[in-house]
């Protein structure tokens, strides 16, 4: 099975959209990350349940106008680990 | 133990307990503060000391170690000839290690209107020296080291302690302002020569005055005359740099600055004199809606 992904609580984190960036101020840690597309995209769809990376690839390509032939899911697990670093996600253990 | 000599001084909404080994700085000190608000009695916020690393080097080659309740372990000494440096460094550091009540942006600040005009920017970039031109030229001095934002209310409030003229800047300035406003020409600082400058009685008498962010601009001495856009993304990233307390507010320090980002206008300005830099600050200033 794949992993799933669980994003912070939203009361955990304070998103702040500025011209091509989003600031993410993560309440537990007081820590002010700065991200790009699709980091807030991916959290937007994880809110709305998606949980493993075929399901938030799906969500994405479902819900925003993506560029043709690219390889969005490869790109989603790339973001998916970096935001686990940060901390702004969790793994979900089977 | 020898004999501590010492003075209290009210800048802005900040009081520090200045305490010496030796008398001068604090004479320099309480000349200079004179006609400064005085502090109402209450505890100081800060206490900075002046003191030897030994008791020979009170009175053989004297230097100056910066003390308080904030301090750098590194801070390297100061010879007694410029202990009035070593004395606002001490209070400096006070602000940006110790100051909560406030986001405290590394800028300097003058108002005009009700409005301010913070300038944000590297050593050297001409942030001091502006804010001496500007608040010799009607616009209320705020401040040249510190603004300090007040993250319930967003507005900028007032940290006009001594104008620090650094090289150039001292001469140029000499030249218009009268010489009983100045302190004593500090020769071979860290930072090359230092004059500081007592700010107009108006600016001191005023510093109890907050003011609403209106324009921020990031100067830059020594290139040809130019205005920049800067996107936000990049003006939020600069000003955390130019913060010493923006992690330690938390959550009060990242909405403060959002929204100090959100509505005041930036621009980042190059020039080669004062007079090109009033220009496109006087530009700027008329453009704002």
């Amino acid at each position: 099975m794949s992993q799933q992904f669980k994003a912070a609580n939203s009361e955990d984190i304070i998103l702040h959209l500025l011209d091509m960036m989003t600031l993410v101020f993560h309440r537990p840690s007081g820590l002010t990350h700065i991200v790009a597309d699709p980091v807030p995209a991916i959290l937007e769809v994880m809110q709305d349940g998606a949980s493993t990376p075929s399901q938030i690839t799906a969500a994405l390509e479902k819900n925003f106008d993506l560029e043709e032939g690219a390889d969005v899911e490869n790109v989603v697990l790339a973001r998916l680990d970096e935001m686990y670093a940060l901390g702004l996600i969790e793994r979900v253990s089977e | 133990m020898g004999r501590t000599y010492q003075t209290s001084l009210r800048v802005g909404p900040a009081t520090f307990r200045i305490a010496s080994e030796w008398q001068q700085p604090i004479a320099q000190l309480s000349s200079l503060y004179e006609n400064y608000p005085k502090p109402k009695g209450e505890f100081a916020d800060f206490t900075v000391r002046l003191e030897s690393k030994s008791f020979w080097r009170k009175y053989f080659r004297p230097t100056v170690h910066i003390s308080g309740d904030f301090w750098l372990p590194d801070a390297s000494p100061l010879p007694l000839s410029q202990g009035l440096l070593a004395a606002e460094m001490g209070m400096n550091l006070q602000m940006a290690l110790g100051w909560r009540r406030h986001l405290l942006l590394h800028a300097s600040t003058v108002e005009k209107d009700g409005k301010a005009l913070l300038m944000t920017g590297l050593s050297g970039s001409g942030k001091s020296t502006l804010s001496a031109m500007l608040g010799e030229k009607g616009w209320r001095f705020m401040g040249d080291e510190f603004a300090l934002i007040c993250p319930q209310t967003g507005m900028a409030h007032s940290f006009p302690r001594l104008i620090s003229l650094k090289n150039e800047a001292i001469a140029a300035m000499e030249r218009n302002t009268p010489g009983d406003r100045f302190g004593p020409l500090l020769e071979d600082t860290p930072k090359g020569s230092i004059r500081h400058l007592v700010p107009l009685w108006e600016s001191l008498e005023a510093s109890n005055q907050p003011a609403k962010p209106a324009l921020l601009i990031f100067p830059r001495f020594g290139y040809d005359k130019a205005v920049r856009e800067i996107g936000k993304s990049e003006i939020f990233v600069r000003l955390t740099q130019a913060s010493t307390n923006y992690v330690a507010l938390g959550e009060a320090g990242f909405k403060a600055l959002t929204s100090f980002v959100d509505n005041v206008s930036a621009r980042a300005i190059d020039y080669q004199s004062g007079d090109e830099a009033e220009e496109l600050i006087d530009q700027l200033w008329a453009e704002l809606v």
